[in-house]
C-alpha cells in the first residue's frame, strides 16, 4: 500500500515549518510518522505536502520549569519510558508509555503525535486528562495554550488550525499514588477499555484529591467529573465507590466493534475502575 | 522525486525515488536486498522489522526520504563474510524457530538487537518485546527458546 502521491518537507526551525505550512492549505505534519502512515497508507487523509519536523530541535526537549514538565512534540514514547527527568516527576506518564503499542513503534512513535492523532482509544491521553495537560500550539502569527480536554474535541479530531504546530505538552509534576490500566485482547492493540486515576487522602482515609479518566468508552477519552466530586472529601466504604462507579459507566457511551460490543467496554470499565480505585482508596485489592 | 541515500549494511545507496516510497520498498525494489519482507503492511506484523541507527522500525511505517542520510542494518548483514551464520541465525535453526520462515526476518532483527540491549530477558520480558512481530504457523515457544539461546550464547562470546 502507497500513499497517494506527495511532496515530502523536512523543516530545520519551526520558522521554516511555519513557512512550509503556508504554503499549501492542503499540507500535514508527520512526526514520528506511526499514527500518519498507517492513515496515508489507507488513504484516509492524503495530504499534498506532509512537512517533516522531526529535525527540529527544540520539539525533542523534556524540560523542568518550576512545578510543569515541559514534553516536546517530538518526544518519542521510548525516551519518555527511558527519562529520569520524567521517572522522577511524572511516574503515571512513563508507566502509561511502557505499554503503548510495541518496541519498534515505541521507538518512532511520539507524543505530540499521538495526541494529534486523537484516537478515543489511545493510551496517553486518560492519563494527561486526569494529570491536567496542556498543549502549547504555534503559528507564525501566535502561541496559544490549551488544556488537554479542550484540544481534543472528537474520533480523531483537535482544536488545532491550519498552520498551527502541537509544539509541547506542559504537565504539572505529579507523584501521588496513581494506577493505569489498559484492557486490550494482545497488549500492543488499542484499548477496549483503559482508566488512569490519582488518589490522595489523608492519614485517617478522606479523599483529599481524586482525579479519574477514561479510554475507548466515548467518541473521545473522558475525565469522570461527576464521579470525582461525588468521591473528594469523603471516607467512602466499598459498597458506596461500586455504586458511584455503576452510575458513572452507566453514562458511558462507547462504540460497538469487533474488538468489543458497547455493553462488554461498559463492563469492564466499571470492573477496573472498582478494582483500582478500590485499591487506591482502601489499600490492597 | 527526491535523492535519497541510505547506508544499508555498511554500504550506501542512492536513488532518486518518488517521496512517497517506503523504506521497504527502498530496501527491496532499489536496494535489491529482498531478505526485508512485507507482511500485513499495516504496522502490526514486525515482518518488515530493520534496525534504523541500531534501533528496530518497522520499515512499512517509514519513507524512505525520513531516513535519508540515516544508517539501516538489514537480516542480510547478520551472515559473516565467511557465509557463517550468526549466534542468532543459529539459535533459531537450532531451536526450529520457524516453519515457512516469512516471519524469521523480523524475528531475527529483533533478537539481534534485544541480545544486545539486555543482558538478561526472562520468557516473560521476550514475550513482551516480541508483542510487535506475528509468526502464524510456529507460536510463539520456539522462538522464545531461540532468543533465550542466542542471549546465552552472546553473553559468554563476549
Amino acid at each position: 500500500m502507497y500513499p497517494k502521491p506527495l511532496t515530502y518537507k523536512k523543516a530545520k526551525t519551526l520558522d521554516e515549518a511555519f513557512s512550509m505550512l503556508s504554503q499549501n492549505d492542503d499540507a500535514r505534519v508527520i512526526a514520528g510518522g506511526q499514527s500518519i502512515m498507517p492513515m496515508l497508507k489507507l488513504r484516509i487523509a492524503s495530504p499534498s505536502l506532509l512537512v517533516d519536523i522531526a529535525p527540529i530541535r527544540e520539539l525533542h526537549e523534556i524540560r523542568l520549569d518550576g512545578n510543569n514538565l515541559t514534553i516536546g512534540a517530538m518526544v518519542t514514547h521510548r525516551e519518555i519510558i527511558e527519562s529520569s527527568e520524567i521517572g522522577k516527576n511524572l511516574p503515571m506518564l512513563q508507566e502509561t508509555a511502557r505499554h503503548i503499542a510495541d518496541v519498534q513503534i515505541r521507538n518512532r512513535g511520539t507524543i505530540g503525535g499521538s495526541i494529534c492523532e486523537a484516537d478515543p482509544s489511545a493510551d496517553y491521553a486518560p492519563t494527561l486528562l486526569a494529570l491536567d495537560a496542556k498543549v502549547v500550539l504555534k503559528s507564525s502569527r501566535e502561541e496559544r495554550t490549551v488544556d488537554l480536554d479542550d484540544f481534543i474535541v472528537g474520533p480523531f479530531e483537535v482544536n488545532i488550525n491550519q498552520g498551527e504546530i502541537l509544539t509541547s505538552v506542559i504537565i504539572p509534576v505529579n507523584r501521588s499514588p496513581y494506577s493505569v490500566v489498559k484492557y486490550a485482547r494482545r497488549s500492543a492493540d488499542f484499548a477496549v477499555a483503559s482508566m488512569a486515576a490519582i488518589v490522595e487522602k489523608k492519614p485517617d482515609g478522606t479523599i483529599t484529591d481524586i482525579r479519574v479518566a477514561v479510554g475507548a468508552q466515548s467518541d473521545r477519552p473522558l475525565r469522570m467529573k461527576e464521579l470525582e466530586s461525588l468521591l473528594k472529601g469523603q471516607k467512602p466504604q466499598k459498597k458506596d465507590l461500586y455504586l458511584e462507579v455503576d452510575k458513572a459507566v452507566e453514562h458511558l457511551d462507547p462504540i460497538d466493534d469487533i474488538h468489543g460490543s458497547a455493553e462488554y467496554r461498559k463492563e469492564v470499565t466499571a470492573n477496573i475502575l472498582k478494582t483500582n480505585l478500590g485499591s487506591l482508596i482502601f489499600g490492597g485489592i | 522525486m527526491t535523492k535519497v541515500s541510505i547506508n544499508i549494511n555498511g554500504e550506501k545507496y542512492s536513488e532518486d525515488v518518488e517521496d512517497r516510497t517506503l523504506l521497504v520498498h527502498f530496501i527491496r525494489d532499489h536496494a535489491r536486498l529482498r531478505g526485508t519482507h512485507i507482511g500485513c503492511d499495516t504496522g502490526h506484523c514486525g515482518a518488515c522489522t530493520v534496525l534504523l541507527n541500531d534501533r528496530p522500525v518497522k520499515s512499512c511505517q517509514i519513507l524512505a526520504v525520513q531516513a535519508d542520510g540515516e544508517s539501516v542494518e538489514t537480516v542480510e548483514s547478520l551472515e559473516g563474510s565467511d557465509g557463517k551464520l550468526s549466534i542468532e541465525q543459529e539459535a533459531f535453526r537450532d531451536h526450529f524457530a520457524m516453519q515457512c520462515g516469512y516471519c524469521t526476518s523480523g524475528f531475527l532483527m529483533m533478537t539481534h538487537h534485544l541480545i544486545r540491549e539486555y543482558p538478561e530477558l526472562s520468557r516473560e520480558e521476550i514475550r513482551e518485546k516480541l508483542h510487535g512481530n506475528y509468526c502464524m504457523c510456529t507460536g510463539y515457544q520456539q522462538i522464545v527458546d531461540a532468543v533465550q539461546d542466542a542471549q546465552k550464547k552472546f553473553n559468554e562470546k563476549k
